[in-house]
C-alpha cells in the first residue's frame, strides 16, 4: 500500500523542494514512512531526539528536525490534523517546545492581522476626517486657489452654455439688469471679480453664478417677478456665491471625496474624467444648507448697501412658494423654508432702517419688452 | 494528462496529452490549437466570488479556460503571453507553491488555486502586490517565466538574496523578508535594485532571468508619441 503525503522532509541527498513522505503519530515519537520512489527510508524518532520549531512562509508549518551534521533531517508538517495529533502525543518536556512554536504562530498571525487592521483604519479614519473636517480643509484649499484660475473654469463653462442659449443683446431688460449689477458691485469692498451678467431667453425661474463672477439671469424669473428689487434680491444672493467662493468650495468638495474613493480603487482614468464632467455641472451645482445661509445674509446686506429695497427677495420667495411651487427651478437649487424665511426675516429686521432708491427704470415696460422680444421669434 | 515542452527556449509551447474526460484549466487566452475531440469551457475556478477576488486582489484573469477532453482523448498546445521558459511541476498534495500573478500558465484538474494575501510589509514592498496565487493539490502545475527560468535549491536555513522583479514562484517552506539591496538607502537606490527578497531554505526558488517592470520601462522610449 501507497500511503498519500502528508509531510515534506528535507536533508542532504533529497530533492530540493523536499520529499514527500507519510508521518504518523505514536506515544513516543513519529513515524516517517517514504512515498513513491523515495531516497527515504522508513524511519521512527522518538520525542526525546527531535526538536520542534514554527516555520514555513505564514509560520503556519511545525518543523521537526532530528540527526546531526549530514545526516540532519527536517519535517515540514502542514496538515492541521497532523499537528494536533503531534501536540497531543508530545510530552511535556518537548510540549514547551511545542507551545512556543504555537505561540509564535498566534503572534505572527495576531500582527498580520493588526498590521492590516491599522491600515484599514487609516484609510478609513482619512475617509472619515476628509468627510467631516472636510469644510476646513476645503476652505483652506480654496482659499489657495488663484481668482485667475477660477475665472477661467467659470468663462469656460459660460461660454459653453451660452453658446448653446438664446442670450439677450440688449434692450430694457439688460440694462436693467446691468444697473442692478452696477449698484451693487460698486458697494463690494476690494472685489476681485469682474462681474458678467447675461440675460438668457428661456421659460425657466432661475439664475445662477458661475466660479470667478459670471452670472446668468433667466427671462423667466425676470416675468414672473413683480419689481426689479425683487430680481435684485436674487441677484445679490447668486453675487455672493461668488464672493464667497461657494462653486469652488463646492467643486473642490466632490473633487476631493472623488479623488479618495478613485485613490482607494485605484481608478485613475476615472479621476481625470470626473474631473471633466464637473465642469458642465458647475452650472446645476447645488450649494449647502449653510452655503444658502450665507448668501442669503451677506446678501441681504449688500443690498441695504446698495440702497437697494431688501425685502424684494424674500418676497418673491414666498410669493412664487405659495403658488406654483412645482414648475420653478429655482425651488430645487434653493429650497424655500419658514426656517430660511425666518432667517431672512430677523436679518432685515436687524439692519438699519434707510431710505431705498428706486431704480431708473419702470419694471412694467422692462416686462413688457420681455413679452415683446418673445414674440418676434 | 501529459505534457511535454516543445521548442524549449524563448517561445516554448506546451502539448498536454488527455485522456477520454481528463481536463486541463488554462489561463484563458493560452489554447493555441486543439484536437476536435476538446471542448473549451470558460469556468471560474473556485465560483463567481473565487473568480472575482482573484480578478479583483491578484490582477489573475477572471476566467481561466478549462480544457476538456469530452469526446476522446486528444492533446492541446497551450503557450503564454510573453516570450519566455516554461516549467512543469508535480504536485502531489503536500507540496505548494506561492506563484507571483503572471507566473500561472496551466495545471491539471487536481491542482487547486487561490489567491492569498501577503503581509502588509512585504504586499507594500515585494513589487508583487498584496496578493499573489497560491497552488496546492495534485497533478502537474505549467508555469510561464519572462526570460529564461532559473531554480534555486535551498537546504535548511541556506539563504539567497533575489530581486523582487525576477520572481516567479516559490515553495510555501521557504520564507522571505524584504530588506534594502545595500546597508544605507541612498546606495540601495542607486544601486538600481532598491529592494531585494532574502529567502531561507528549506525549498526552491523559481526565477525569470529577465524583468518585465524593467523591460516595459526600456521599450518605451521606442514607441512613438501620438498626438
Amino acid at each position: 500500500m501507497n500511503p498519500t503525503p502528508n509531510a515534506l522532509c528535507f536533508g542532504d541527498g533529497l530533492p530540493a523542494a523536499g520529499a514527500p513522505c507519510h508521518v504518523t503519530v505514536s506515544a513516543d515519537g513519529l513515524t516517517m514512512a517514504p512515498v513513491g520512489n523515495s531516497p527515504l527510508v522508513e524511519e521512527a524518532i522518538a520525542f526525546t531526539a527531535m526538536s520542534v520549531e514554527a516555520g514555513g512562509l505564514d509560520h503556519d508549518q511545525l518543523v521537526v528536525s532530528w540527526g546531526a551534521g549530514a545526516s540532519v533531517r527536517t519535517l515540514y508538517l502542514k496538515d492541521p490534523a497532523l499537528i494536533i495529533a503531534f501536540r497531543r502525543a508530545a510530552p511535556s518536556a518537548l510540549m514547551a517546545h511545542v507551545e512556543r512554536a504555537a505561540e509564535q504562530v498566534r503572534r505572527a498571525r495576531h500582527s498580520h492581522r493588526a498590521l492590516w487592521g491599522s491600515a484599514v483604519g487609516v484609510v478609513v479614519g482619512l475617509g472619515l476626517m476628509l468627510w467631516f473636517g472636510s469644510d476646513l480643509i476645503v476652505e483652506w484649499a480654496v482659499a489657495r486657489i488663484p481668482v485667475q484660475w477660477e475665472q477661467k473654469l467659470g468663462e469656460t463653462v459660460y461660454q459653453d452654455f451660452l453658446s448653446k442659449e438664446t442670450v439677450l443683446k440688449d434692450g430694457p431688460a439688460v440694462s436693467a439688469v446691468q444697473e442692478m449689477t452696477q449698484r451693487m458691485t460698486a458697494k463690494i469692498p476690494n472685489n476681485p471679480y469682474t462681474f458678467q451678467v447675461s440675460v438668457v431667453q428661456s421659460p425657466v425661474v432661475n439664475a445662477f453664478a458661475l466660479p470667478g463672477g459670471y452670472v446668468v439671469v433667466f427671462t423667466g424669473l425676470m416675468k414672473k417677478a413683480e419689481s426689479g428689487e425683487e430680481v435684485a434680491g436674487v441677484l445679490s444672493h447668486e453675487l455672493n456665491h461668488v464672493l464667497q467662493r461657494h462653486g469652488m468650495e463646492r467643486l473642490v468638495k466632490m473633487m476631493g471625496l472623488a479623488a479618495v474613493v478613485s485613490i482607494l480603487v485605484g481608478d485613475q482614468q476615472g479621476l481625470i474624467g470626473l474631473a471633466r464632467q464637473l465642469g458642465l455641472e458647475l452650472a446645476t451645482l447645488k450649494f449647502g444648507r449653510e452655503q444658502e445661509t450665507e448668501a442669503d445674509v451677506t446678501g441681504i446686506r449688500l443690498l441695504a448697501d446698495a440702497r437697494i429695497a431688501p425685502d424684494g427677495m424674500i418676497r418673491f420667495f414666498e410669493r412664487l412658494s405659495e403658488k406654483d411651487k412645482e414648475g420653478v427651478e429655482l425651488f430645487s437649487t434653493h429650497p424655500m423654508s419658514a426656517a430660511r424665511a425666518g432667517r431672512l426675516k430677523a436679518e432685515l429686521a436687524a439692519l438699519p432702517k434707510q431710505t431705498s432708491e428706486p431704480f431708473t427704470f419702470e419694471w412694467k415696460s422692462v416686462q413688457d419688452s420681455l413679452s415683446a422680444s418673445e414674440l418676434k421669434k | 494528462m501529459k505534457s511535454e515542452i516543445l521548442y524549449p527556449g524563448a517561445f516554448p509551447m506546451v502539448r498536454v496529452y488527455l485522456n477520454e474526460g481528463e481536463t486541463v484549466k488554462a489561463e484563458s487566452g493560452a489554447m493555441v490549437a486543439a484536437s476536435p475531440t476538446i471542448d473549451i469551457e470558460s469556468k471560474m475556478e473556485g465560483g463567481f466570488l473565487g473568480a472575482l477576488s482573484r480578478k479583483m486582489l491578484s490582477g489573475e484573469k477572471f476566467f481561466f479556460q478549462t480544457l476538456r477532453a469530452s469526446r476522446g482523448a486528444g492533446e492541446v498546445l497551450l503557450a503564454p503571453t510573453v516570450p519566455g521558459e516554461i516549467v512543469l511541476l508535480d504536485l502531489d498534495g503536500v507540496n505548494e507553491y506561492m506563484v507571483q500573478k503572471d507566473g500561472f500558465l496551466a495545471g491539471a484538474e487536481g491542482v487547486k488555486i487561490e489567491s492569498k494575501m501577503q503581509s502588509l510589509t512585504r504586499g507594500l514592498l515585494g513589487g508583487e502586490g498584496f496578493f499573489i496565487l497560491k497552488i496546492g493539490g495534485t497533478g502537474q502545475l505549467i508555469l510561464n517565466s519572462f526570460g529564461a527560468i532559473h531554480k534555486i535549491e535551498l537546504k535548511p536555513n541556506e539563504e539567497y538574496i533575489v530581486d523582487n522583479s525576477h520572481l516567479v514562484a516559490w515553495t510555501s517552506t521557504t520564507t522571505y523578508n524584504i530588506e534594502k539591496a545595500s546597508s544605507g538607502w541612498i546606495a540601495s537606490l542607486t544601486s538600481g535594485e532598491g529592494l531585494v527578497c532574502r529567502f531561507r531554505g528549506p525549498g526552491v526558488v523559481y526565477i525569470q532571468s529577465r524583468n518585465p517592470g524593467s523591460f516595459g520601462n526600456w521599450i518605451r522610449q521606442f514607441i512613438p508619441v501620438s498626438e
